[in-house]
């Protein structure tokens, strides 16, 4: 009951509820109350009850199952109760009226047909000027609930609510009310005029701040803000309510006050940044607040308002904080800009310390929510708009990996998470994001990659230090920093250095995709590292290099068997091609004083070539699904009919071969080196770079085959897989494996498909963002926006190739995309349901289909009226024949026939009511006449006839029907209605 | 409107908990546990808004309609008196002050019926913690806002006990609640005077 289970009890909770004892009863529907679902069995059982106790003679018998049926409401159970709930809108007690009034409401939202019954008599209370207050309060709240669905319906009632507003001197009402105006206003723009003097008399002269929020608060969300003809008033307005707002934000006011201020400004700044901007130093006096509610509200505001004037010292700010938090350093001047690279490097000595400060640092640490919160605002800030309002990289740099520092580590997570659930994690390691920002400005800042690529080498060795002594846990920053760093190799300071904390980290790193991106990493530096060709070949460099790639295959042993397939690809393959170097160097002799030798050109020439391909941009979001799918190519069909059994055989022929003596020994015996050296591999080697696409996977794919074979075998298909779908990026012939799907689609489109002329960078430009679309369409690259000082010259790149992402090492393929948008739109899907169903709330949208509320001049009602209208003309017309045959009975049997005349006149009395209870008057006026005629029966026809009519007159002239009485009449009735 | 009004203590304990959508008993039980951590890391000098515990906060990812956002929980509005904490969880269309307000309006009603109310009162009277919500609170809209009006309803369906409890219970109930005694600390605590 109170957290506690009780669905056991259900059936004896409906005893109690029946009991006749006031006291039980009481218990039990509390019990119904708390324990009772719309799914509860025995709530069927509970009807008959509830019928029963809603009619009861006791008021508080009666308030029980109006207080309890909001709790347990279902579709049907609203159907057969509305009818005994509705003339509790009546009851002479106040409080079970506005009782009824919120129940009624609760069971439009299950059963919205409840509101069009009983709509009429909740509007006759809300226009009652006599109506109980509290039930009129009561009636506004409900109307607000509703109003926000269906304003459109409330707008009539319009009136009625200012009234209220002025006059009801209801504070709670007034709230409601104003909330209600705010949601008309947009429809009814003649309301603002209106409003605005009760409005502005309210912000003046009330006690209540509630109510004062409230009315600010109206005022922004009412679009009275807006632009508009009477612009000094509205300017008056503005300035008054942002002035009062201004006073509840400043420093030593309320901080309830304080927060709904920063929430009001946050609705303003949508619509007004000028007038919040205006507030910009006490709403940054609030990111320092100790109370993380208002920081955080805060925060939202100060995204809304950030321009390249006040980033950097909001920034500032925020780190300040940060830094205090995690308890690092004494406080930094102006936080993390003083905070260049030699700092850096002279903090990483007081690392260890550092973290023994945390502890009893003075302020509490904040909490790490609020830390990622914060960090991922300030990457939000900067980056917005495609590093609009940033001017100062070097800044933004040094913010970065001061924020690596900082970001908090996350849980620890298993393998089976992150495989399974890729996209949450992205979501929580803040670090990893950190990362991504410092990589997407060494791709897309030509100007600051120096910088940027010494950023990363300086973070990494940090991270080797550290994770050496005390933390076990690698952020997922190091993702993007070792592709920087690998990547930008020539822009390494020491790539000797960032090799070797590379391969120191790489042992301890859990995430594979962490490890993967890593792998490919040491590889690229162990190239530019080794693949100088301009140093002489001498013995010390020979021996360096043989102990160096030692050391890599050393460490990359381990991973040739790691669960990652894609980190096993790649250490197999690295090791592989390791070897094969190491072998050729160790064929080459060194030179001599008389004799000049080159280094082995494998170690020279193929490795580095490898990854010396085009540069890669980054690719718009999204870019890769704009990539057109071929017609007739369709996704679902089986790339081949046969394919299981195809794997199956491919399965047999290649796990003898891999376990074949003859690969072993292929490997492990020593080969004589001129194999490598040899001419005419040597030559298809030089020539590689120009067949080298601009993907290291498919390079990498093949990398476990000798080097002359992947050049002939790259020269055989590179014909053949021209049109191949995989890689439609690349415009020169690209390498592939051959595959079914290749031969499939040439036989499906025919030779005249050209998939390689697929207009790809025109698709690429629409995604794009502001400043690269501006930018020449020939171009990839695109001018940034010129900037003050020394930006000018900085380049954003921003478009690019399409079958690579970033550092994605997954190839992204038409049929990768195809499952990954339907499972993209399926969670979409699902998220919708799951948020239509969230917790606690209760779903109103059945009301948005109900199309016809109340107001008077609904379509629908007026039909109803128009039929009701004829169905009593023709009632009417019926008692007109009737008394005419009346009439001629009279005048035939003048002395038998009163008893059948009282019969008669009964019988229609009877009828009448049943069908039209609103004619009362109508059928009143009827039987005096009858009983009149009764009486006046003997005394003379002709004036019975008059008097009579006299009496139906005004009934009939209401409803319009003269004319054609008229003319049905026989002579005489025709004069005496003429008469009238 | 309003989706829950709970009321529990410094150790997390509910004593009142009116859900007005019906929700598993398990997930009410995380639901309070949620706000209890949120709720009780609070210093007194902070405001009483809460950010949503992470059971009610939207999915990230959702862009749904400003329509739909109204008609979800948006809002933790709670306060603090003595040993409880009064929460109420409810959409954009209350007005944050207001809830403020109407938390006070409670706890004055509660203790105009008990007379200087305590904890003990709620344990032992929950039937009355129930009606006197019950009295301004029907299906998550607010029907009643005066003190006297709602006393008076709550009066109208019995007589309230109070201290020493009567009947019964009376003999270990009386006891404790006279030890105790120190009430809710009404008038002292609050932070609030905007009504």
């Amino acid at each position: 009951m109170v957290g506690h289970d009780m669905s056991w009890a259900s059936f004896h909770v409906l005893e109690v509820m029946a009991s006749q004892k006031y006291h039980q009863k009481r218990v039990g529907y509390l019990g119904a109350v708390q324990s009772f679902r719309p799914d509860t069995d025995v709530l069927m059982m509970a009807t008959n009850l509830l019928k029963k106790d809603l009619a009861a003679s006791t008021p508080t018998i009666i308030s029980l199952p109006i207080a309890a049926l909001p709790h347990i409401i279902t579709p049907s159970l609203s159907i057969s109760l509305l009818g005994d709930l509705l003339p509790r809108l009546s009851h002479s007690q106040p409080a079970i009226r506005k009782k009824t009034v919120v129940t009624l409401y609760r069971l439009a939202l299950v059963y919205p047909e409840a509101l069009r019954a009983a709509w009429p008599k909740i509007k006759e209370r809300l226009m009652d000027v006599n109506e109980d207050a509290s039930v009129t309060a009561a009636i506004v709240n409900v109307v607000c609930e509703l109003g926000w669905r269906r304003p459109h319906d409330f707008l009539p009632l319009a009136p009625r609510f200012f009234e209220l507003l002025v006059d009801g001197g209801n504070n709670w009402m007034a709230i409601k009310l104003i909330k209600l105006f705010a949601t008309l206003t947009p429809l009814e723009p003649r309301l603002v005029r209106k409003l605005l003097p009760p409005l502005t008399n309210l912000i003046r002269t009330t006690r209540a701040m509630s109510l004062l929020y409230e009315c600010i608060n109206g005022i922004i969300q009412g679009g009275i803000l807006g632009e508009g003809e009477d612009f000094s008033a509205r300017e008056e307005v503005a300035s008054l309510c942002v002035s009062k707002l201004r006073g509840m934000v400043s420093l030593n006011s309320d901080p309830n006050l304080k927060y709904v201020a920063l929430l009001a400004f946050n609705r303003i700044v949508v619509t007004h940044p000028f007038l919040v901007a205006q507030q910009e130093d006490v709403i940054l006096e609030c990111i320092d607040s100790e109370d993380i509610t208002i920081r955080i509200k805060a925060l939202d505001l100060v995204q809304g308002m950030v321009s390249s004037d006040n980033l950097v010292s909001i920034v500032s700010r925020l780190m300040r904080q940060l830094k205090a938090s995690s308890a690092a350093l004494n406080q930094q001047g102006n936080g993390a800009e003083s905070h260049d690279l030699e700092t850096d490097s002279s903090d990483e000595t007081s690392a260890g310390s550092k973290r023994l400060f945390k502890t009893q640092d003075a302020l509490p640490p904040l909490p790490d929510d609020y830390t990622t919160d914060v960090i991922g605002r300030i990457l939000r800030m900067c980056s917005q708009n495609n590093y609009a309002n940033l001017v100062d990289f070097d800044w933004y740099i040094d913010v970065l990996t001061q924020l690596v520092r900082i970001a908090p580590v996350p849980r620890t997570r298993d393998l089976d998470s992150d495989i399974t659930a890729p996209t949450a994690r992205v979501g929580v390691d803040i670090s990893e994001r950190i990362g991504n920002e410092l990589r997407n400005v060494a791709v897309k800042v030509r100007a600051i990659r120096p910088v940027a690529v010494r950023a990363a080498e300086l973070v990494i060795s940090r991270l080797s230090s550290e994770i050496s002594s005390s933390r076990p846990v690698v952020p997922g920053a190091l993702k993007p920093i070792a592709y920087v760093v690998g990547e930008y190799a020539f822009e390494l300071y020491s790539p000797d250095d960032a090799l070797r904390h590379l391969l120191g980290l790489v042992s301890r790193i859990e995430n594979p995709e962490v490890l993967a991106t890593c792998l490919q990493a040491i590889l690229k530096l162990f190239a530019s590292v080794a693949g100088d060709d301009q140093t002489p070949w001498t013995p010390e460099r020979k021996s360096a290099l043989s102990l160096l790639m030692a050391r890599v295959i050393h460490v990359l042993e381990p991973f040739a068997s790691h669960p990652n397939l894609e980190v096993q690809e790649r250490a197999v393959e690295f090791i592989e091609l390791l070897k094969l170097t190491a072998e050729a160097a160790a064929g080459q002799l060194p030179s001599t004083d008389e004799l000049q030798k080159d280094a082995p050109l494998l170690l020279t020439q193929a490795i580095p070539s490898l990854f010396t391909g085009w540069e890669l941009n980054s690719v718009a979001a999204g870019t890769q699904h704009n990539v057109p799918i071929p017609e007739g190519l369709d996704l679902d069909e089986p790339i081949h009919p046969n394919l299981n059994n195809l794997l199956a055989q491919a399965d047999s022929l290649m796990l003898p071969a891999q376990g074949d003596d003859e690969f072993e020994v292929y490997y492990n015996r020593k080969l004589p080196p001129t194999s490598i050296s040899s001419g005419p591999a040597i030559e298809r080697l030089a020539d590689a770079p120009d067949e080298i696409p601009g993907s290291y996977q498919q390079v990498g794919e093949e990398s476990y085959l000798d080097a002359d074979i992947i050049a002939r075998r790259k020269a055989e298909r590179m014909e053949r897989n021209r049109d191949d779908p995989f890689y439609i990026g690349g415009s020169t012939r690209s390498g592939g494996t051959s595959t079914p799907i290749h031969n499939i689609l040439q036989k499906e489109n025919g030779p005249d498909l050209d998939i390689d002329s697929i207009p790809i960078m025109q698709l690429d430009l629409e995604k794009l963002s502001v400043s690269s679309a501006s930018a020449a369409p020939a171009a990839t690259t695109a001018e940034r926006r010129p900037k003050p000082r020394q930006q000018q010259q900085q380049r954003i790149i921003v478009a690019a190739d399409e079958t690579l992402s970033g550092v994605s090492s997954r190839p992204v393929t038409p049929r990768n995309y195809d499952s990954e948008n339907n499972s993209d739109s399926f969670a979409k899907a699902k998220a919708a349901r799951k948020l239509k169903q969230s917790l606690l709330q209760v779903d109103s949208s059945h009301l948005n289909n109900l199309s016809l509320l109340d107001t008077g001049d609904r379509p629908d009602d007026e039909q109803q009226r128009r039929e009701e209208a004829e169905m009593a003309q023709a009632m009417r017309e019926v008692q007109r024949l009737r008394l005419e045959m009346q009439r001629a009975n009279e005048r035939i049997q003048v002395a038998q026939g009163v008893p059948a005349e009282g019969i008669v006149v009964k019988k229609k009395k009877k009828t009448v009511k049943k069908a039209k209870g609103e004619e009362d008057n109508g059928e009143e006026g009827v039987g005096v006449k009858v009983k009149k005629k009764k009486k006046k029966v003997v005394a003379g026809e002709g004036e019975g006839e008059g008097s009579s009519q006299a009496d139906a007159a005004p009934v009939v002239k209401a409803k319009k029907k003269k004319p054609k009485r008229i003319v049905q009449l026989d002579g005489d009735d025709a004069a005496a209605g003429q008469s009238q | 409107m309003i989706n829950a009004f709970l009321v529990f203590n410094g150790q997390g304990q509910p004593r009142l908990t009116k859900f007005y959508t019906q929700l598993d008993t398990s997930i009410q039980q995380r639901l309070i546990s949620e706000i209890f951590t949120l709720v009780s890391n609070r210093p007194p000098g902070f405001c009483n808004f809460l950010p949503l515990p992470p059971l009610l906060a939207p999915p990230p990812s959702s862009n749904s309609s400003v329509q739909e956002q109204q008609d979800v929980p948006s809002l933790v509005t709670y306060r603090n008196y003595a040993t409880l904490y009064f929460i109420v969880i409810s959409t954009a269309t209350e007005s944050p002050l207001a809830l403020i307000d109407l938390i006070q309006v409670y706890v004055e009603a509660l203790d105009r019926l008990f007379e200087n109310v305590c904890e003990l009162d709620l344990i032992f009277n929950f039937e009355t913690l129930h009606a006197t919500l019950g009295e301004m609170v029907v299906g998550g809209v607010v029907i009643e806002t005066n003190t006297e009006r709602i006393v008076a309803g709550v009066k109208a369906q019995g007589t309230v006990a109070k201290r020493p409890v009567n009947e019964g219970r009376g003999a270990a109930g009386g006891g404790l609640g006279a030890g105790l005694g120190a009430g809710l600390g009404m008038g002292g605590n609050f932070v609030w005077h905007g009504r």
